[in-house]
């Protein structure tokens, strides 16, 4: 699309609501997937409005190639990958450079969470797909990632859950889609640990004020807590379906 | 966050309050930080109101790792004259989605005296063993320790077929080769 004709499109009409009519604090609807996978040790599926990201996760294993193992805790690996599809113009399936900062910032939210003190020398391994992106890929990856960790039955401090807010038109917004990422004026993840209230990943593009930025925050970490109580379902939706097998 | 549960039996997930240090001692699956404790995994939580402990019991597989001390299952990947590779597929009862490498030496192998360590097992062989020590970066193994451990399954090296065990030789019954091994009290009948 020229850029002329998506500035004529208002990102929020008059009545305030979103283009896809949404309230300013509203969230994309979040289904959530415990345990998709059977030959990963642990796995999630997430889909958070037109977004649609499957973790899968190994390990504790034995570390490749050795020398990468640590003496004295586990070695979280994990590789965030965008499907060649999951874009409309189709995506190099490359790792890119954006992907590889990705990957290291979403196992540096995880990595507080994570009792990898327990499983020395050995490394875990989280390989996140994302099936198709709509913009705060990354929040959605890190809520799905720990579920994908819980379900691997790795020992965690708390689950973390990631949610992203900005600015767009002038208007603080929460969960950004696509469009409001590239043509608002400002994107905020961040990505929380509600019980130990604990922010392990900020981050931001575009320009805001101290005032805003602060307001944005607080709104992200609403909506981080919003998320949270969906992950604890999702988790519990897991167990209630293995114990249904179980009785049967 | 949520009001501290005072009752067994509940679903909780890593992170869930469950109680103060003052009322319970933490027991398995459950950390403490800042006096309070919480479940560290996924399960129902369990509380011992004798013993005044606290723990999660696991609804879901739980990670593991070979430790010091669990029987271990696994393939001779490698044998050489003192030592023999084990690559580890099985701990305890729970098959491994991966392999951990483990070393068996020659003097962890049997009660008696062993020459070498093609008298004890042979390339491709399924072994039970124990994990005696993790230093040094290696999964020590040693199958001297109980009638239990040693080879389950043994393959001639002529031909390849499973060998029947003979009271002290093995014998093959495809090409009539006798070997020798540090053999298992359940021979031929353990569970892979």
């Amino acid at each position: 699309m020229p850029a002329k004709a998506q500035e004529k499109q208002k990102l929020i009409d008059k009545e305030g609501k979103r283009i896809d009519g949404r309230n300013p604090d509203e969230l994309r609807p979040i289904k959530i997937e415990v345990g998709v996978l059977s030959n990963a040790d642990g796995s999630a599926y997430i889909e958070q409005g037109k977004c649609k990201i499957l973790a899968g996760v190994y390990g504790p294993r034995e570390t490749h190639p050795k020398h990468l193992a640590l003496p004295d805790r586990a070695l979280l690996q994990c590789r965030y990958h965008m499907a060649p599809f999951s874009v409309e113009e189709r995506k190099s399936p490359a790792p890119s450079r954006r992907e590889i900062e990705l990957s290291k910032v979403i196992r540096e939210a995880l990595e507080p969470a994570v009792f990898l003190e327990y499983y020395p020398r050995t490394s875990i391994d989280l390989f996140i797909e994302v099936l198709q992106a709509d913009g705060g890929t990354r929040g959605a990856a890190i809520t799905m990632a720990s579920l994908a960790l819980a379900d691997a039955g790795i020992p965690m401090k708390d689950l973390v859950v990631a949610c992203a807010a900005g600015k767009v038109e002038g208007k603080l917004v929460l969960d950004l889609s696509d469009a409001e990422d590239k043509l608002g004026e400002a994107d905020l993840p961040v990505a929380y640990m509600p019980t130990i209230d604990a922010v392990t990943l900020l981050q931001m593009d575009g320009n805001l004020t101290l005032e805003e930025f602060e307001q944005t925050v607080n709104m992200a970490l609403n909506g981080c807590k919003q998320i949270y109580k969906i992950q604890k379902e999702a988790l519990k939706a897991k167990y209630v379906a293995l114990k249904e097998v179980a009785e049967e | 966050m949520s009001k501290p549960k005072r009752k067994s039996g509940v679903f909780v997930t890593p992170g869930d309050r469950l109680g103060v240090i003052e009322e319970f001692s933490p027991g398995p699956g459950t950390y403490v930080r800042q006096g309070t404790i919480y479940a560290k995994i996924t399960g129902r939580s369990l509380i011992d109101l004798l013993n005044k402990e606290v723990s999660v019991y696991p609804v879901i597989r739980t990670a593991v790792v070979p430790r010091t001390g669990s029987i271990v299952i696994g393939q001779v990947a490698q044998t050489q004259n003192q030592t023999a590779n084990i690559s580890i597929t099985k701990i305890g009862k729970r098959a491994l989605n991966g392999e951990f490498t483990g070393v068996l030496h020659i003097s962890d192998a049997s009660p008696v005296y062993q020459e070498s360590m093609f008298d004890v097992c042979k390339t491709g062989d399924i072994v039970r063993a124990k994990v005696v020590s993790e230093a040094n970066r290696t999964f020590h193994l040693s199958t001297a320790l109980d009638r239990m451990l040693g080879v389950i399954y043994a393959f001639c090296s002529n031909c390849g077929h499973m060998l029947q065990w003979r009271r002290t030789k093995m014998r093959c019954p495809n090409c009539g080769r006798i070997e020798n091994r540090k053999v298992a009290s359940d021979y031929g009948k353990g569970e892979i």
